[in-house]
């Protein structure tokens, strides 16, 4: 589960995320990590679904923290797309890549939006509502 | 060279084609050539194959259509010609035309070009057509505006000038910023690398001697049946870089091999998939026509050097099997790498040649010549002498220490009447760079020295380079003034926006 993680200026400075890893003995990946002194944004994956997805996102809000469903994903065309390769390499987190027959894969949870995908692909079958 | 042995004739075009009419030719993929080759040995294999089919589907940006639009009543010699905006070359007669894959659309610009109108031309939808004369008296009309399809041609010839490189250089990205170009989007700081080619299952790859291909060879293209009419421009047999010039008839051609596309802030192109059987004539075509992409190298060239691609400086040499694993290690890291040729669609390429074959409806051909094995590759030598940075740029250079203070330098500035103050250390070495409206900031902020102003992460200029370079860099990163360094970092001079519009006029230098 991808989820938008909104810190505010009181508590920018807490190390919740760890806190919350340790406590609940959980791996949670950082995608994306906007952090300054005023406010932070991390875009994170949490492998729990669930009851267990949910008391992990209470302890968030009970820290103070702002919880956000991140639902924004790619769109693709897939009897367009050539599996050319060219949105592979340049993907930051790997959520594109070939499969064994050479057919291109899409990791929606690894997924940060940041749609380099959008602009690289040379027949624009990626798309982002 | 090849010895006896190995050219000793194992079975002639003819034999082949008569086992493909009797249905009982054995016809392999190149990456099923390799497996068996791999598990019973050349010999076996040598003896037991009669043709290895190749494939590549990738971009191919010398690729054109030749059209005839059938003339008009009234008719007319049409001088500028359009589809769906792409312009149209016409230099030819009345109503023929030449519509390059490169082309770009005069009201959609990088979006669609000639390879879009062509891919939508074979799936069969409406183009635009419009075109503009001045009117003779056997052709009177000088507009029309209609739209086609292409069943209304009566001509649509795919003839392509190069295409099917035997293998290209792949592509990476030393600089500090996003490089946009036509090996697709490169990431700063070596972010990534891209290559293309399909390696193992590349046509020319497959007979890098060209013992079988040649003027004449019947080819898959585009979903058809197609032609090489010899060898493509910028042949380079001697370095392994061979092309070649195909034709075919677009109408017999499918949309799903045959694809319009655009690189990011670069330009359209087409995807064009090519399939060519490899005959197997002899060992030595036995041999190579299993070559593994273990086998097969090309260097990874530095694009953010902006110099002709063989000039490019060179950061590694790999094979395509380190490209295709989806990483290549540089310095101490891996870089990704990813293709922008499709693997998938040249393996799909290549079980479609055979499939062919095997059904008895394409038959090989000997080449009525072979490809040259010999060809000089030129580049382009520019007569006479063009303004380098060193011509134009001032020699007289007011610089400041970073331990200067903010009000002597800005009525240094003043004194001079200069905008742009390079900051050097005691050896003269640049270590950044303050503009008049940096210390006018600074006197209103209240700073005292240079060094807590100044931008440190200078962009530069190199006396021998183009001005033409240099202006475009300063146009990129939105600078009016370079300074001029040695390879040692030294201060020799400035360059300005003022500079190139005083002294560069009409081309030439003023003085």
């Amino acid at each position: 589960m991808r989820v938008k993680l909104i810190y505010s200026h009181e508590v920018v400075d807490k190390p919740i995320l760890a806190s919350i890893i340790l406590m609940a003995k959980i791996p949670i990946n950082i995608l994306e990590a906007k952090v300054n002194a005023q406010k932070g944004e991390l875009i994170v994956s949490i492998p729990a679904t669930g009851d267990k997805l949910k008391e992990i996102l209470d302890l968030f809000r009970r820290e103070g923290v702002q919880v956000q469903e991140f639902a924004e994903t790619l769109r693709i065309d897939w009897d367009k797309c050539m599996a050319c390769g060219a949105c592979i390499s340049p993907c930051p987190t790997k959520a594109l890549r070939f499969r064994e027959d050479w057919s291109l894969e899409f990791d929606e949870e690894k997924c940060v939006a940041c749609k380099i995908c959008v602009t690289v692909c040379p027949v624009k079958v990626i798309s982002m509502p | 060279m090849l010895s006896s042995e190995k050219t000793e004739e194992l079975r002639t075009i003819d034999e082949i084609n008569e086992k493909i009419r009797r249905g009982d030719a054995v016809v392999l993929t190149a990456e099923e050539m390799i497996k068996l080759v791999e598990s019973s040995g050349l010999e076996v294999a040598a003896k037991e194959v009669d043709v290895v089919t190749t494939g590549t589907f990738g971009a191919m940006c010398s690729s054109g259509v030749f059209l005839n639009f059938g003339h008009s009543d009234p008719p007319i010699k049409m001088t500028r010609c359009w589809l769906n905006d792409v312009p149209v070359y016409k230099g030819l007669a009345a109503v023929d035309g030449y519509l390059g894959a490169t082309a770009m659309s005069e009201t959609r610009g990088f979006e669609y070009g000639g390879g879009h109108v062509i891919e939508d031309l074979v799936s069969g939808k409406e183009v635009v057509l419009r075109a503009e004369s001045y009117g003779t008296d056997c052709y009177p009309r000088r507009h029309i505006e209609t739209v086609i399809t292409i069943d209304d041609l009566n001509q649509a010839i795919l003839v392509n000038p190069r295409n099917c490189y035997q293998r290209y250089d792949a592509a990476t990205n030393s600089s500090d910023r996003v490089l946009y170009t036509y090996m697709g989007t490169l990431l700063p700081n070596y972010g990534n690398i891209t290559f293309s080619g399909a390696g193992q299952l590349n046509p020319l790859c497959k007979d890098p001697n060209y013992e079988t291909i040649g003027l004449g060879t019947r080819i898959f293209l585009g979903g058809g049946i197609g032609y090489i009419i010899g060898e493509g421009t910028q042949h380079s047999p001697g370095a392994g870089f061979g092309t070649i010039m195909v034709k075919g008839d677009l109408k017999q051609m499918n949309s799903r091999y045959l694809r319009g596309a655009s690189f990011h802030r670069y330009g359209t192109t087409l995807y064009v998939g090519i399939g060519i059987p490899i005959p197997i004539i002899n060992m030595n075509v036995a041999r190579t026509a299993a070559l593994k992409d273990e086998e097969i190298f090309v260097n990874i060239r530095d694009y953010a050097v902006p110099s002709r691609p063989d000039l490019r400086p060179v950061v590694k040499r790999v094979s395509y099997a380190e490209l295709r694993s989806g990483k290549v290690n540089i310095g101490d890291r891996d870089v990704p790498s990813s293709s922008l040729s499709s693997y998938k669609m040249a393996r799909e390429i290549a079980e479609t040649l055979k499939k062919w074959i095997l059904e008895g409806t394409f038959f090989l051909t000997k080449p009525i010549e072979p490809l040259p094995r010999q060809r000089e590759f030129k580049p382009l030598k520019v007569r006479g002498r063009e303004i380098r940075v060193g011509d134009i740029m001032s020699r007289n250079v007011i610089t400041a220490r970073p331990d200067e203070d903010i009000k002597a330098v800005a009525s240094k500035l003043v004194e001079k009447g200069i905008d742009h103050l390079p900051v050097v250390d005691q050896d003269g070495r640049l270590v950044g760079i303050v503009t008049s409206w940096d210390l006018a900031k600074a006197i209103a902020q209240d700073k005292r020295r240079l060094d807590e102003i100044m931008t440190r992460k200078v962009i530069t200029a190199f006396e021998n380079e183009s001005i033409d370079v240099v202006a475009r860099r300063m146009a990129q990163y939105n600078i009016s003034g370079v300074p001029v360094v040695d390879r040692l970092n030294h201060v020799i001079g400035i360059l300005t926006t003022d500079d190139i519009s005083r002294k560069v006029i009409g081309g030439r230098c003023a003085q």
